[in-house]
């Protein structure tokens, strides 16, 4: 189709009105040659011919003029936007500016609105990068504070539990020291009893220092001060030290106490022979300690290198939940009650870690418990064992009654012997107990004149005991004689309260106030 | 004084500042609102080098922000003597995408001067280029600056620099 000439001429027209077009020839220096059109909308309506084009129009430095191009858009220092087209001819460059600004501003609002878009989600998602970094950094705090709480509030608990055992484990045996120094240097006691006291006295401080020791040991595996003294030693010779030391201890309470010992033991090991000799004291001694009925069993294997002590009892067992307790330090079990200051199990662990060995622990609730120690022990001579250890012999206990009784509670024994002693001398008959939930069945079924209830005994605690006896219908007299500190709620429970040491004299007075 | 003049462009991502830092070397103002560029826009100004007795005029073509060039890009750059990078502190992005601009434009016209302007250093709160990160860029493209457009901090030295650069560079040409 051909237009018409007038339709030509309108849309010339329109395309002159709107692009407003403005043309110049240029020599190779860029020097105007001449113009076409109104340059005055673009800045170029003081051209002159020969004049250096570069000056009024700069974006032509640099620029080609022997290839034709387009440069769309470009916006020259008075604002005017023009596409630029350029055509070479015959050497010289004609170059046609077109006005441009409305399409430009056109494309400049949408591509503002688009890089607005782009900048604001850049800075949304850094914003998002940020906050999951904040939150990521909370969570871990919080974690590190968590643990350090939990780490805090156990290392607290420990202590405040260690505080509370030491006390009631160092009242205990200087109860009797102060006591059994008070009966000895009373007028008339006879030498019998004198020597008696000096006996328990010393027993007392023995185990005073055990405790000490125990506490400091506890302290320096801490601290990683403990340091292996490794030597050549008879290990058999250390095993039947043991059994003598604990075979007579287990026949005190009519306990079996049996060893066997592996015929490839060597004689002669390098180790570090007070160290295995502490463990072997923390375990032997636990498994009597708590054995009521029954018997300890150890037993010693060697193979290739490792010596397994294995340590057998028939006491009541320690529950799931317990056994990992039991290890840490200060905590005895909640089914196994006893004295001491709950350290020998997190120091026998720990000398055995410190010497390159495990410890594994065997037991359920009621059918006693095995501890197997597994240690690297190197032989210093093949020479197997050739010695075998004692067999003890169980014995039996008796309780007596007098028309005034008296049922007195406590685990410690020294303790219950001193009262033994004076209450006997005042004339009163005794029924002895050890655990308190023996002591609320004893009292229901020989109904004492009165109870002198040690608190912080195995069984159901003397403060639940008493509870129990008074709901149980028991009316006489129940006095604590304790190394604890009692609450308001649980002094109340009882008829009186004496804190050990206490003086046997005040005692007594009051026992006979209160049954007479 | 000898007249020369020669042809730059400044080119990078889009808002990294290229026409606030043209417009603080220009006429040394500065304004907060952000105008995207569309096309070209043109500016000149004179550097003298006394010293060298040049005076040294520059044809600044502030390019529209990209992070790839096309042919339409491409178009504006042809004849430059030298080149201003620009990215935006607060943008790592932004430096990654001269990296690429800058392999661009080496693999199209080869080895030409150039200074790489990290700017907005004034947001140091926002500031996201590692230290690590701006040492390999500087040992890799040696005339590295951490300008603001906004305060003028190091702007001019900067482009005086490439001016200098791109001197050197037509002296050794010739």
């Amino acid at each position: 189709m051909e237009l018409p000439a007038h339709v030509v001429s309108y849309l010339q027209g329109q395309f002159l009105s709107q692009a407003r077009p403005f043309c110049f020839l240029v020599d190779e220096n860029y020097r105007l040659i001449e113009s076409w059109g109104d340059g005055s909308w673009c800045g170029l309506a003081e051209i002159e011919v020969d004049m250096d084009m570069r000056e009024p129009v700069p974006f032509l430095v640099g620029l080609t003029i022997t290839a034709a191009q387009e440069l769309g858009f470009i916006e020259m220092p008075g604002r005017a936007v023009v596409n630029t087209h350029v055509f070479p001819h015959e050497g010289l460059c004609y170059v046609v500016l077109l006005d441009a600004r409305y399409e430009h501003g056109s494309i400049q609002s949408k591509q503002q609105s688009m890089n607005e878009l782009r900048l604001m989600h850049t800075r949304q998602n850094k914003l998002i990068g940020r906050q999951r970094d904040l939150i990521g950094e909370l969570v871990e705090t919080r974690s590190e504070l968590d643990h350090h709480r939990r780490e805090a509030e156990r290392i607290s608990a420990n202590k405040s539990r260690f505080i509370a055992m030491m006390s009631h484990e160092f009242r205990t045996p200087l109860a009797s020291i102060i006591n059994y120094a008070d009966l000895a240097g009373e007028e008339g006691t006879s030498s019998n009893d004198v020597q008696k006291s000096i006996e328990t006295i010393s027993r007392s401080a023995r185990h005073l220092t055990s405790l000490v020791e125990a506490v400091l040991d506890d302290a320096s595996l801490d601290a990683g001060q403990v340091e292996l003294l490794e030597q050549d030693f008879d290990i058999v010779n250390l095993l039947n030290d043991m059994a003598a030391m604990m075979a007579p201890m287990a026949a005190e309470k009519g306990l079996s106490f049996a060893t066997f010992v592996d015929p490839d033991l060597p004689n002669l090991v390098r180790a570090d022979e007070v160290r295995l000799r502490q463990i072997l004291i923390n375990l032997l001694g636990n498994a009597v300690k708590f054995t009521v009925e029954g018997g300890v069993k150890l037993t010693t294997t060697y193979n290739d290198g490792r010596l397994v002590i294995t340590v057998s009892d028939t006491g009541p067992g320690i529950t799931i939940e317990d056994q990992e307790r039991v290890f840490q330090a200060f905590e005895r079990g909640s089914s196994r009650g006893g004295t001491g200051a709950g350290l020998g199990l997190t120091i026998t662990l720990r000398l055995v870690e410190l010497m390159g060995g495990e410890v594994s622990l065997d037991s359920r609730p009621g059918e006693g418990c095995t501890v197997s120690v597994h240690l690297p022990i190197m032989a210093s001579a093949d020479s197997p064992s050739a010695k075998r250890p004692i067999l003890p012999t169980p014995g039996d206990e008796t309780i007596a009654t007098k028309p005034l009784s008296i049922l007195v509670c406590d685990d410690d024994e020294d303790m219950i012997a001193l009262v033994e002693h004076y209450l006997h001398r005042s004339g009163y008959g005794l029924i002895t107990s050890s655990d308190s939930s023996e002591a609320i069945s004893k009292t229901l079924k020989y109904d004492p004149d009165l109870v002198l209830m040690d608190c912080n005994v195995p069984g159901v605690g003397g403060v639940v005991a008493a509870k129990t006896l008074r709901d149980q219908g028991y009316s006489r007299p129940i006095v604590a004689l304790t190394a604890s500190k009692l609450s308001g709620e649980q002094k109340a429970v009882f008829t009186h309260v004496f804190r050990k040491p206490a003086a046997m004299q005040e005692l007594l007075i009051e026992i006979k106030r209160l049954t007479h | 004084m000898t007249q020369v003049t020669s042809k730059v462009c400044v080119v990078g991502d889009f808002a990294v500042g290229k026409t606030s830092v043209v417009e603080r070397f220009v006429t040394n103002q500065f304004s907060e609102k952000y105008l995207s560029t569309v096309g070209v826009k043109i500016d000149t100004k004179e550097i003298d080098f006394p010293a060298l007795g040049v005076s040294h005029k520059l044809v600044i073509w502030d390019v529209a922000g990209s992070d790839e060039f096309g042919h339409t890009e491409f178009a504006y750059l042809r004849g430059a003597s030298g080149y201003i990078y620009v990215a935006d502190g607060t943008r790592p992005s932004t430096l990654a995408a001269i990296e690429h601009l800058h392999s661009q434009i080496t693999g199209q016209y080869g080895q030409t001067p150039f200074v790489l302007l990290v700017n907005k250093r004034d947001l140091s709160h926002d500031w996201s280029v590692s230290d690590e990160y701006l040492d390999a860029i500087t040992r890799a493209y040696r005339n590295v600056y951490l300008t603001s457009a906004k305060t003028g901090d190091d702007v001019e030295d900067a482009i005086t620099r490439l001016a200098e650069l791109i001197i050197d560079n037509d002296m050794q040409g010739a």
